[in-house]
């Protein structure tokens, strides 16, 4: 499917701007935190949309690294991505990576980093850390 | 006279307060306070009639939903936590089944002074609140945690608090069934480096900025109990001092406002028991993941339909955040 111009993430930086340029001055005090966040929802889901799929390709190699299934070859990315994380949460649960729980914390700090990208850009910078 | 749970229960307030003898309850009105994400606040004004006004606090359960510990426990905590001298608002009155608040709730006294985290950390009235912030709060929490832990009423830890909170905030994460790895890999982890277990003591369970309210002479009361539990007084420390809760002052690891060990100092002067680094540490790491799991809990409250809020759906993308820090702990 294609779409004319502005494409979703242009558009939602737009929406983004209003909010936080026109429509936060202008509401009651209670109401302007509030559109903060959805100022900066609308630039968080932009962020994702500008990632595209190398982020979930990265996750679901780093999964399948540590042990996880990712569902069938031919299913969409998203939902092997989802089957394999899933099938990781159940296995740290069930023990079965006790023996390596370090060398794990490591490997997922990528998989972290990756939602931090999206959500929350700089967070996991050394300059940023307390 | 029962009121409805959708609706703020002005009736029955004025029919309490004129049963505590409050002059002009017959004039008290209710306006909402946002930004409480589990409860709700209302702020009640009475109008004296001599021009002046006299303001009180209802706290009750959204419909619908139910609180952690029950608003019958909160009331109770609150009294025995004056009784012990933290600054905590006047617990007045309860409705435990609901009741004329519509759902469960009470009504406390109003504490004049600001709650609001980035105002409490950046006004610049409050300066010199700031700077005596971390030794209130030192000996606010030696306070709490000296609390007679029978007279609480809070159910037993069983003999290892921490197993009791890693088996509490898992089930919390089963109930959401949202795959989360880093949080299950955070829950092996505190299973398998658990501290020595300490005799439990009543923990606040959400003692950081956001539950203070603060005035020019710095910690005016004590907020929110709702998380309120038996454990280790130790978890009460490390959760005070986990990033999320700086507000982006990340180089002041006492809230936002001050650093450890003058935290600690204050805490030990007031009775408190020493905390050491590993025990902290470990702590740190459980504050880390549970702030991710009510964050979970909270965006899923928004997309379960239960509570329909863009400002709970956002916390969503929040969870990594404490993630990362749990993980740098960790690893």
């Amino acid at each position: 499917m294609t779409q004319d111009r502005p494409e979703a993430p242009e558009l939602l930086d737009a929406v983004a701007e209003f909010l936080f340029a026109q429509v936060r001055p202008a509401v009651p005090g209670e109401l302007r935190f509030r559109t903060l966040v959805a100022a900066n929802l609308c630039a968080v889901v932009a962020r994702e949309l500008r990632a595209g799929e190398r982020p979930l390709r990265e996750d679901l190699e780093l999964f399948v690294s540590l042990g996880a299934e990712g569902g069938a070859e031919d299913d969409p990315l998203a939902l092997r991505v989802r089957a394999a994380e899933a099938d990781l949460a159940v296995r740290l649960r069930s023990g079965e990576l006790d023996g390596r729980l370090v060398e794990t914390a490591v490997a997922l700090r990528a998989h972290v980093h990756r939602k931090l990208e999206v959500a929350r850009p700089g967070y996991d910078s050394p300059e940023a850390a307390g | 006279m029962a009121a409805t749970a959708e609706e703020p229960p002005a009736a029955g307030v004025r029919e309490v307060l004129a049963e505590l003898g409050v002059a002009g309850a017959e004039t008290a009105a209710l306006t909402e306070i946002p930004g409480g994400a589990s409860r709700e606040t209302y702020a009640v004004e009475l109008n004296r009639g001599d021009g002046g006004s006299r303001r009180f606090v209802l706290r009750r359960d959204p419909p619908g939903a139910e609180s952690l510990v029950p608003q019958a426990g909160e009331f109770r905590l609150l009294r025995l936590a004056a009784e012990a001298g933290v600054p905590v608002p006047e617990a007045l009155h309860l409705e435990p089944a609901g009741g004329r608040f519509g759902t469960p709730g009470m009504l406390l006294s109003f504490v004049e002074g600001q709650s609001v985290a980035p105002r409490v950390l950046r006004r610049e009235e409050l300066a010199g609140a700031r700077a005596k912030l971390t030794a209130q709060w030192g000996e606010a929490l030696a306070r709490i945690h000296a609390i007679d832990p029978a007279a609480s009423g809070l159910p037993e830890p069983g003999p290892d608090p921490a197993l009791a909170q890693i088996e509490h905030w898992e089930a919390a994460l089963d109930a959401i069934g949202e795959p989360l790895p880093a949080i299950e890999l955070g829950l092996r982890w505190l299973r398998a480096n658990r501290p020595e277990p300490v005799p439990p003591a009543v923990v606040h369970g959400d003692f950081r900025l956001g539950n203070f309210i603060v005035d020019e002479r710095g910690l005016a009361a004590v907020i929110d109990w709702e998380l309120a539990h038996l454990g280790d007084p130790a978890e009460d420390l490390a959760w005070l001092c986990i990033r999320s809760w700086r507000f982006g002052e990340d180089s002041r690891e006492v809230g936002g406002v001050g650093d450890l060990e003058e935290l600690l100092a204050a805490y030990e002067s007031a009775g408190g028991p020493p905390a050491d680094q590993d025990r902290l540490r470990y702590w740190s790491v459980f504050g880390n993941l549970k702030w991710a799991v009510i964050c979970a809990r909270q965006a899923h409250d928004h997309t379960s339909g239960l509570r329909r809020s863009h400002e709970l759906a956002s916390l969503g993308r929040r969870i990594c955040e404490p993630e990362w820090d749990m993980l740098e702990l960790i690893a």
